[in-house]
């Protein structure tokens, strides 16, 4: 009889199991050990039952059931290897084969032709499989070895379909295809993306979006979680197409945005060739966005890597050595003080970067003049953002809330991860609330979308959390009433909320008062708040003093310097004596300082934007930590050596501060500079923090701008920057495809707008800012709202959103 | 012979509300709301002996005992209006002519189930039925046979006509249920059942059009009239669709039971003068064929079993001598081949196989060994497949060449038929 724990017991193969009722035949052979080959079944996805390559048989059951599919019943007899079974599936096998190419999977001399290729090639290039891609991993070779198939019945039926190479980041040759649908199941049960089904039928049936569209159309977020399983050489990254099976692979942590995934690097003859997935349930549970699934590779290993030291001599760059560059180093801080020194450190750094970095800035200088590129990336209301984390919020809180409220935030292609458990917080029955000006990829699945007018969305929350107080209130409307009434019932009657905060509203220039809302808001709904940060390593650069205002462990810092003016806005007859640029684009720096070291895997795209160059180290060539927006501690891991001198930052500082006689800063490794942290940084050793206050900064630099934006006028639209900042410089510089989904210094502009300024899509626009011009082709977007442009820039165009006139013309030629 | 459902079908206007209800018509509905629960309903149903028109004879009131009756889930009704299947054109003309005694099938069947929520599943070729079902459930709504409340019993139902993918794979009930739901028709594994977890994971029953027609004759006349047509295990009337080499085809309904050559011969007038009867295939393009000796196999589900064959959806396709067999084959697997959703390897890869290996025959380009390997083939999508469809294109396939496997060895042989055929080829 069924236990009173709902499990049952069958036998299979003459093997008695236990398993929980409920299962399927194939998991129930998996616990007790017993092989049963399956090619569309994949453990992350819903039965198929398609392949048919699973047949059992079961005593009393009429036919060959499919083990994926079967249910167990109580006192069920299996058997999966009868003779029958075996020459049917083999039968099966060899139907799926008369559809793809693979004649040497039963070629009987295969193992010394790939050995050593002492035998005459039996068969044609395309039918054979020595031209997969997923030669010596494909998942069709492992059952043709397990079920011993070694003759084909059929002549091989060539689809002669065109490979399809025109997307970014992966082909699609469905010639190779078993029409086994993981990529579509993948696609829509866990991505929700549903960019790829079936099309056609029977024989003509093939994989793709629908109505012809591009992946790009269809709306793929190119997670390339359907390339990770399928089993075929079907569907491949462009980047390690042909570079076969990893040596080995290192898990560590992503840095690309705040979430903090972890993945599994791969690692062949000392190069990372490709990032999958780890499995990771408390965190990004085995899934990814482009940027950490496809764009790595890339952009740790681009040709333009710095690899050596280098000094400015007479307009150009000359290599020079590690000892050489910090005598030069040395010499010229030797110079500065206090107050004429300032450090810029990447906010996707390690702790352990910060940690030192901060250090040498307040210790070897005595300076407390320290920033990271986010405050000038959050601008003058980087307090408000910090404020709201430190209400705080984990994805476990995200799992679990019945209401969940994403203000600002597309999933597309950015912290996509999220996008995944929102739409499962979806299916499990949590309603969706997003704010968002634009169509987004979440407006399909949310039960409200709240759209916000240009310079409204302000408002909007305060209706909304006027409505939600008092729900006869009658507010002057900022968006459809029925949305924001049927909006607040969802957030009155919510049990448990989450708001997720993406980038969108980041450069508005009603930042704070929109942060300041969600807050309040938060509060009002006894909301827990998730910021999902562009930079990797925010939290980590708050916890570490990494900022003028707070020392390490997340106080105030006992000197309130403003270099906020020496960073972005100094006159030039005042200028800084020696900046100390780590990970940072030095080029909007340049005549701001006397004196310039550039210390970064990346070089500058102008040789002459610093007087000295370092290299780093990349962050799959380190040991280190990092938090996340949950304040979660994670762990870097060294996959492969740096390139040449290249070294990891919190290292070239340490010997910097060593050369400059300074104490303090003998760290052979990275156990070392940790070990220091602990009793400094409260809690940084645990490993989720909760709930933890972050010191908060001035609002002076805010109150600045603003006074100076009231007293002449607002500008009339806004630019907003390429978030997939990495190191300073958008990732696109260095990854092609995601030049392609995610277009830099590309104009969108509201028909309306568009006509004002007698622009056509396709054209160009002159956009001048304070007299810093530039020329962009335009697009024209009807979800653009009208009265703002949109734009992503790069670091060295930032600081044009500081911009107080602006133009916009025709751009002839 | 009594005829049941056809009784109206040949009066004019009997399709507009007024007429069926003058002819007696939603005289059933208010005396189930009035006087029965659901569960009598089904009991009566079951009692009644009616089994599925569709094709594979299940007991009507059995399936819908299958609903679970505690669950908090919606329940659906779901009728299957797909017919796609070569031969049938049966409930066509229910749709066209009678419109209003399927709609009141529905609401009787969805009662019952006590399903909120009704389905219509209208081929999607078939336009003027759809506009007619259409034009039925508007009417319906209008005299409150359908909506809020209907005629004051406090039971609610929406009944919605919904027009199908444009492919046969569409009427087999999971794949129907997926291409209701918006995405692409293809059959889902069973277990679970559709009575159990069907449309949107909710309890499901799917009926073909001509089994819910019977109903509200059931509930005016009672189960013991249903059973005095037809056999004991195969009772009531049956519309079968005469096609192929017959000089008067049509639909016709009988009683199940008489014999297949009262259909053919004596309301079909046989086959055209100078010809004589080569093969039958008695249910549907997708059941294996009869010979002339069994001509007189009663029409029923045991009987056609016995004869090795199937009673199938009732579509009776004659063909005479003139017709090449090879030419026969080659027009089946072209349309199983076709209509095959693709999803499991034996009928996706079997079919195309199939029908290569027939093609090549037919062009006169047919080896030695093929017929041997088009019964391997055979063989191996048999009993392998998902849902039936592997199992319809093998059947006829199959059989055609166990029959008539000497006009197969003689196109291999001569690269031409054994019969000239005397037809059109298209
Ligand atoms: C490929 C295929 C096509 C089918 N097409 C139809 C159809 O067009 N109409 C129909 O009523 N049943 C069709 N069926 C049968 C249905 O799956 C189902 O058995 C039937 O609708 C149940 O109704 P019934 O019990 O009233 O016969 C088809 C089955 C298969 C396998
Ligand atoms: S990359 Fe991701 S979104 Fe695109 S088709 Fe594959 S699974 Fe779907
Ligand atoms: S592309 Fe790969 S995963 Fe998708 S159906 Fe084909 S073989 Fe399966
Ligand atoms: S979501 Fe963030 S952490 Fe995860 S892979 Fe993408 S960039 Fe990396
Ligand atoms: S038997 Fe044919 S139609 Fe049915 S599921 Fe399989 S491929 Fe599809
Ligand atoms: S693995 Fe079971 S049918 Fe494919």
């Amino acid at each position: 009889m069924n236990s009173p724990h709902g499990s049952v017991h069958v036998t299979i193969d003459n093997r008695a199991v236990e398993i929980p009722l409920g299962s399927t035949i194939l998991k129930a052979a998996e616990a007790s050990g017993i092989y049963i080959p399956t090619l569309c079944a994949h453990k992350d996805l819903t039965p198929f039952g398609g392949c048919r390559i699973c047949i059992v048989e079961v005593e009393g059951m009429r036919g060959f059931p499919t083990a994926c599919t079967t249910p167990v019943e109580e006192g069920m007899i299996v058997r999966t290897q009868t003779a029958q079974i075996q020459s049917i599936r083999n039968e099966i096998f060899n139907l799926i084969l008369s559809e793809h190419p693979a004649s040497c999977l039963i070629c009987d001399e295969k193992d010394q032709c790939k050995e050593y290729s002492v035998t005459v090639r039996k068969v044609g290039v395309t039918t054979g499989c020595r031209f997969c891609p997923n030669d010596g991993q494909c998942e069709l070779q492992d059952v043709a070895d397990k079920i011993g198939v070694t003759e084909l019945n059929y002549p091989i039926y060539y689809r002669n379909l065109p490979v399809e190479k025109d997307d970014p980041f992966y082909d699609r040759d469905y010639n190779l295809c078993i029409l086994c649908g993981r990529c579509v199941r993948i696609c829509q049960e866990v991505r929700t993306a549903n960019a790829i089904a079936f099309k056609q039928r029977g024989r003509h049936t093939v994989i793709g979006p629908a109505f012809k569209r591009t992946h790009l159309d269809a709306g793929c977020e190119f997670c390339g979680a359907c390339v990770s399983v399928c089993p075929t050489g079907a569907l491949s990254e462009k980047s390690r197409k042909w570079r076969g099976k990893e040596d080995r692979a290192v898990t560590t942590t992503c840095p690309l945005c705040g979430i903090g995934c972890q993945i599994n690097v791969l690692v062949k003859q000392e190069e990372v060739m490709g990032v999958l997935p780890a499995e990771a349930p408390e965190l990004n549970n085995g899934q990814l966005c482009v940027k950490g699934r496809f764009c790595i590779p890339e952009a740790v290993n681009t040709y333009k890597r710095m690899k050596r030291y280098q000094k400015l001599e007479d307009g150009v760059l000359v290599e020079i050595t590690p000892d050489e560059a910090m005598a030069l180093a040395a010499e010229k801080l030797a110079t500065c003080t206090p107050d004429s020194f300032g450090l810029i450190i990447s906010p996707d750094s390690t702790n352990e970067d910060f940690y030192v970095a901060q250090k040498f800035a307040r210790e070897a200088i005595g300076s407390n003049q320290i920033d990271t590129t986010a405050s000038s990336y959050y601008d003058g209301w980087f307090s408000e953002y910090l404020k709201l984390f430190s209400i705080g919020g984990t994805l476990e809180d995200l799992r679990r809330a019945s209401v969940i409220v994403a203000v600002g935030l597309d999933t597309r292609y950015g912290r996509s991860v999220m996008g995944v458990e929102l739409r499962q917080a979806m299916r499990r029955g949590a309603l969706i609330v997003t704010i968002h000006p634009r169509r987004h990829n979440l407006s399909v699945i949310a039960d409200v979308w709240l759209k916000p007018p240009w310079r409204g969305t302000p408002r909007l929350l305060n209706d909304l959390m006027t409505l939600i107080n008092d729900p006869r209130h009658n507010v002057i409307v900022s968006d459809g009433a029925d949305k924001l009434d049927k909006a607040a019932a969802i957030l009155r009657g919510a049990d448990s909320t989450v708001t997720l905060i993406g980038s969108e509203f980041t450069p508005d220039i009603d930042c704070d008062k929109i942060y300041a809302a969600v807050d309040e808001l938060a509060k009002a709904t006894h909301a827990r708040i998730l910021p999902l940060p562009a930079a990797g390593n925010l939290v980590g650069s708050i916890f570490m003093g990494a900022y003028r205002q707070l020392s390490p462990g997340g106080g105030p810092s006992d000197h309130m310097l403003d270099v906020h003016n020496m960073l972005h806005s100094t006159p030039s007859d005042d200028k800084t004596g020696g900046l100390y640029l780590i990970g940072v684009d030095p080029a909007p720096y340049r005549g701001t300082a006397e004196f310039i070291i550039s210390q970064n895997s990346y070089p500058a795209e102008n040789a002459q934007a610093a007087d000295l160059v370092f290299p780093a180290a990349m962050f799959t060539e380190v040991d280190g930590t990092m938090y996340n927006q949950e304040k979660r501690l994670l762990n870097l891991h060294k996959c492969v050596d740096p390139p040449g001198d290249a070294l990891p930052n919190w290292q070239i500082v340490s010997r910097l501060a060593a050369r400059m006689g300074k104490a303090g800063f003998e760290y052979a490794t990275v156990e070392d500079v940790q070990a220091e942290i602990p009793p400094i940084v409260k809690g940084a050793g645990d490993s989720l923090i909760k709930r933890n206050k972050i010191g908060v900064m001035t609002k002076k630099t805010l109150e600045e701008i603003r006074a100076k934006r009231a007293r002449d006028g607002m500008p009339t639209f806004r630019i907003s920057l390429d978030e997939h900042i990495f190191r300073g410089y958008p990732l696109s510089r260095w990854v092609g495809g995601m030049r392609i989904i995610q277009p830099v210094d590309t104009l969108y502009i509201n028909p309306a707008d568009a006509a004002q300024f007698g622009l056509a899509d396709g054209e160009k626009a002159a956009v001048s800012v304070n007299g810093f011009e530039r020329v962009w082709p335009v697009i024209i977007d009807d979800e653009q709202p009208s009265g703002e442009v949109r734009v992503a820039v790069n670091a060295a165009e930032w600081n044009m959103r500081y911009g107080l006139s602006i133009t916009i013309r025709k751009h002839n030629g | 012979m009594e005829k049941v459902l056809f009784t109206h079908v040949d009066q004019p206007e009997q399709h507009r509300i007024e007429t069926y209800v003058k002819n007696g018509g939603y005289q059933a509905l208010p005396k189930v709301l009035r006087d029965y629960k659901p569960d009598e309903v089904i009991d009566i149903v079951r009692k009644s002996g009616l089994r599925g028109r569709g094709g594979a004879g299940f007991s009507a009131g059995m399936k819908w005992s299958f609903v679970p009756r505690d669950t908090p889930k919606p329940k659906y009704l779901c009728c299957n209006a797909d017919e796609s299947e070569p031969g049938t054109c049966k409930d066509r003309v229910l749709m066209e002519r009678d419109p209003h005694l399927v709609v009141e099938g529905i609401i009787i069947a969805a009662y019952a189930i006590q399903a909120h929520q009704a389905f219509i599943y209208v081929r999607g070729e078939f336009v003027y039925p759809a506009f007619r079902m259409e034009q039925a459930v508007a009417e319906a709504y209008a005299k409150g046979y359908l909506g809020r409340n209907i005629l004051d019993s406090g039971y609610d139902l929406d009944l919605v006509v919904h027009t199908g993918g444009g492919a046969y794979i569409c009427g087999e009930e999971t794949a129907l249920l997926s291409s209701l739901e918006g995405d692409r028709s293809l059959s889902r594994i069973r277990p679970p059942f559709p009575a159990v977890e069907g449309l949107y994971g909710c309890p499901t029953v799917v009926n073909n059009v001509e089994t819910l027609a019977n109903v509200p004759y059931i509930i005016n006349r009672g189960p013991d009239w249903f059973r005095s047509h037809g056999t004991e295990k195969s009772p009531g009337t049956k519309i079968f669709s005469l096609s192929g080499n017959v000089k008067r085809p049509g639909n016709y309904e009988v009683d199940l039971g008489v014999p297949l050559s009262y259909v053919i011969n004596d309301l079909g007038g046989g086959v055209p003068e100078g010809h004589t009867l080569k093969a039958i295939i008695p249910g549907g393009a997708s059941t294996p064929l009869l010979l002339p000796h069994q001509i007189d196999t009663p029409l029923d589900f045991e009987s056609m079993a016995q004869a090795g064959s199937m009673l199938g959806s009732g579509a009776i396709i004659v063909i005479d001598d003139g017709a090449c067999m090879v030419w026969t084959a080659m027009k089946l697997i072209d349309f199983f081949q076709h209509e095959s959703c693709g999803k499991c390897t034996p009928c996706r890869e079997g079919t195309a196989w199939l029908k290569q290996l027939i093609n090549r025959i037919e062009g006169g380009e047919g080896r030695p060994g093929d017929i041997d390997l088009i019964l391997d083939v055979c063989g191996n999508i048999m009993g392998r497949t998902i849902c039936p469809l592997g199992d319809a294109a093998v059947m006829p396939t199959e059989s055609i060449i166990k029959l008539f496997r000497n006009e197969f060895e003689y196109h291999i042989d001569n690269k031409t038929c054994l019969v000239k055929t005397s037809y059109p080829l298209a």
